[in-house]
């Protein structure tokens, strides 16, 4: 069989297309990746040029270090609640307005600033609205008879509002999200539906929800890796003079930062990534199977 | 066409133009020598700014290049730079920072006429010191950080109290006076501002700066040039008792209000301990507020912590004559005095009058005490220092939230003895223990 010059050209031509950004990807995602695996096995301090190989002696201190095992604790926690919290809400909001409700442009707008917004000054505006004496989030406790909290002195108090924070930050583009995928499921559906006598939460349940998980496999997946990147907010809100039980609301990437510029322990550190990215794969291997089993 | 063609005398006069532009000769000669200074402190900026352009007055063929930015970001940008030999020629470095460079090869000795300059009566022991390794000079000191403590006068004469408190029981009764409670209870004022909480290694700092005149110190040093844990003891104990009796039992302090400068320009407390560079900032931030410096009070010992600043070059500075040529003239006294007046950092050249800064600002005496039994003390200059700091802090700031320990004396215990097991697991991994 001749192929033809043109033919090969335009083959030619696609194969140069995927190799760009496949070469972009190996040089900035695979070989950092292989080089922290890599590193992780050392034993380096990041300006000395000797770098002695430790096995996995790295991995073994990390086993046992209480910073380590607090981090992970905290971040999972704050995964957990915050990836639900956003999941769920959004879809909440994003229901009336992917029908069409009046002034939808503006509530879209107003729930998708903070996504968009610059994350510090809004980690620092949240540091005044949660102020123990003078912040609004104690005023409105107040005003259901709630006493005040301690909200960036007290760890526990502290992890809740990054949490809280973190949720009004990312609602807005996982609402944006639903949407787009309410206005793709077919009106037929929905059509076929009310003549058969499903509306309401029979409707949602049984017609909404099924069609719309690829969306919510979508967001989840999305939330859950961003949920366990965490590190602005934290640094931000829980981590100067001021404000924070610092080191008892670390989180793993916040862990990492320390070990790694701070303590100058890289192959330390990397053994830390090497071990939040096998959580984070192994974490949307499983959210992959789940939910892709309800979406067929 | 026509109308294309029409713009080729246009284009060939614009290109005439740009290449006499580029070709023609500068107004002035081109500097010859280029060196830069690299600085965790901002704040110096323009002290540096200013002694560069004097510098190149005198020397028109050196361009002086200024670059600052915040510490932990400088520390950073050091750490990737240094080693790949794209840093600064002269770089501004903390004593505990220097060690692993020098000890990488990174930051070469200084020259026979810097290291008689440092070795001389213009500095003292503690400033040589730092600059050093062994016998070594590396750097020229520079500044330092000098704790201190701050008092509001306002509040001490409202609440009758005649002076500073002169000793450590003295601090505690003396804040029980000036503490401020509204009607439920809660502190609104705190009497002292310990610290409690906050990232990073302050919070031990801080520790260790209360605990040092009690006889304990964050690590102590053997004969051999090996540290162990030095708070596993009746200082540490005794200072870790006092900041929890601050907050559960006499309630001079609490978790729920501000802390450290912000609370005392705000007016929130009455006393705290700090380094100098807070009258800078009280003077742009709280003008009017009646305050004064004095020495951190006395136990066993008297004394305060320095932490030093000095100057090297990197070994990649093309021009390392020039630049500890540019070093020597930034430690001369009008900048000196400069530095002291306008960011508030403690200068190091002991050789320097600094009277006149004094009468304008006369809260800088609690930092330049000259009683020869006040010890200016530093910490050590080990690579494990911070991460033996950052991890101890943590461990304290959940002690001082701890309301079980108040009174219980095997508890505090406790909490010193882990830690110091930490510390000295710390130091035996990197080889730096001993007994």
């Amino acid at each position: 069989m001749r192929v033809s010059r043109a033919l090969m050209a335009r083959y030619a031509f696609c194969y140069l297309m995927l190799a760009i950004p496949t070469a972009l990807f190996v040089v900035f995602r695979i070989i950092p990746i292989a080089r922290t695996l890599q590193l992780s096995t050392l034993n380096w301090d990041l300006i000395s040029p000797a770098k002695p190989f430790v096995g996995l002696g790295n991995f073994r201190e990390l086993l046992l270090d209480p910073n380590f095992q607090l981090a992970l604790s905290n971040t999972t926690i704050f995964a957990a609640v915050t990836v639900t919290a956003s999941v769920v809400l959004a879809l909440l909001v994003a229901l009336p307005l992917a029908r069409g409700v009046r002034l939808e442009g503006l509530y879209q707008l107003l729930y998708f600033l903070p996504f968009v917004a610059p994350t510090v000054p809004e980690a620092v505006a949240w540091k005044w609205i949660c102020d123990t004496r003078y912040g609004v989030l104690n005023y409105l406790l107040s005003l259901v008879g709630l006493g005040p909290v301690s909200w960036l002195t007290e760890p526990r108090a502290t992890l809740w509002a990054v949490i809280i924070m973190s949720v009004w930050k990312t609602l807005g583009y996982n609402m944006i999200l639903f949407i787009v995928g309410l206005r793709a499921i077919p009106a037929e559906y929905t059509e076929a539906a009310l003549i058969d006598g499903a509306a309401g939460w029979r409707h949602f349940r049984s017609i909404t929800l099924p069609l719309l998980m690829p969306t919510v496999l979508l967001i989840t997946v999305i939330s859950t890796i961003a949920a366990y990147n965490v590190f602005t907010q934290v640094y931000v809100l829980a981590s100067d003079i001021q404000g924070s039980p610092a080191g008892l609301v670390r989180v793993l990437i916040y862990d990492i930062f320390e070990n790694a510029f701070r303590f100058y322990r890289m192959g330390y550190a990397s053994a830390e990534a090497t071990v939040f990215f096998v959580i984070v794969l192994g974490l949307t291997l499983i959210q992959f199977r789940v939910l892709r089993s309800q979406t067929e | 066409m026509g109308r294309q063609g029409a713009h080729w005398p246009g284009v060939v006069l614009i290109l005439i133009l740009a290449v006499v532009v580029i070709s023609a000769p500068a107004g002035r000669a081109a500097p010859a020598v280029e060196v830069s200074i690299w600085g965790g402190y901002p704040e110096i900026a323009p002290i540096y700014q200013r002694a560069a352009e004097a510098y190149q007055q005198a020397h028109p063929n050196v361009k002086v290049t200024v670059l600052t930015t915040d510490i932990r970001d400088y520390e950073r940008k050091l750490a990737a730079s240094l080693p790949s030999d794209t840093a600064g020629n002269i770089l501004e470095v903390e004593a505990p920072t220097v060690e692993r460079y020098i000890e990488a090869g990174l930051i070469p000795k200084a020259p026979p006429d810097i290291a008689q300059f440092v070795r001389s009566r213009s500095f003292n022991a503690s400033a040589q010191e730092a600059a050093s390794v062994g016998p070594d000079v590396y750097g020229v000191p520079w500044f330092a950080g000098v704790g201190a403590l701050y008092y509001n006068t306002e509040m001490f004469k409202e609440a009758g109290v005649a002076g500073p408190p002169q000793t450590m029981d003295e601090l505690m009764a003396v804040a029980k006076k000036l503490v401020k409670v509204d009607a439920q209870g809660r502190v609104v004022r705190s009497g002292v501002s310990l610290r409690l909480f906050g990232a990073g290694s302050g919070v031990a700092e801080k520790f260790a700066i209360l605990m040092w005149p009690r006889g304990g110190e964050l690590l102590t040093r053997n004969a051999q040039g090996k540290y162990k844990a030095g708070y596993d003891n009746d200082a540490g104990r005794a200072t870790l008792k006092m900041h929890i009796d601050a907050v559960f039992v006499n309630k001079v302090d609490s978790l729920d209000i501000k802390h450290d400068a912000e609370s005392f320009e705000l007016g929130q407390t009455a006393m705290f301990e700090r380094e100098s560079w807070v009258i800078g900032d009280i003077q742009k931030n709280a003008p009017t507020l009646k305050y004064q410096t004095a020495a951190i009070p006395r136990d066993q010992r008297w004394g305060t912590i320095v932490g030093s600043v000095s100057l090297y070059t990197s070994r990649s500075a093309k021009n390392p004559d020039v630049a500890w040529d540019f070093v020597k003239f930034l430690t001369q006294p009008q900048f000196e005095r400069q530095l002291l007046q306008e960011v508030g950092w403690i200068p190091l050249r002991q050789d320097v009058n600094f009277d006149p800064v004094i009468a304008k600002f006369p809260q800088y005496k609690g930092f330049l005490i000259r009683d020869p039994k006040y010890v200016y003390w530093s910490m050590p200059n080990i690579k494990d220092f911070d991460e033996i700091e950052t991890k101890l802090a943590a461990r304290l700031v959940a002690a001082y939230r701890d309301a079980t320990l108040a009174g219980n004396a095997a508890g505090i215990a406790n909490v010193l003895h882990t830690a110091a097991g930490e510390t000295n697991t710390i130091l035996k991994r990197d080889g730096l223990y001993g007994e």
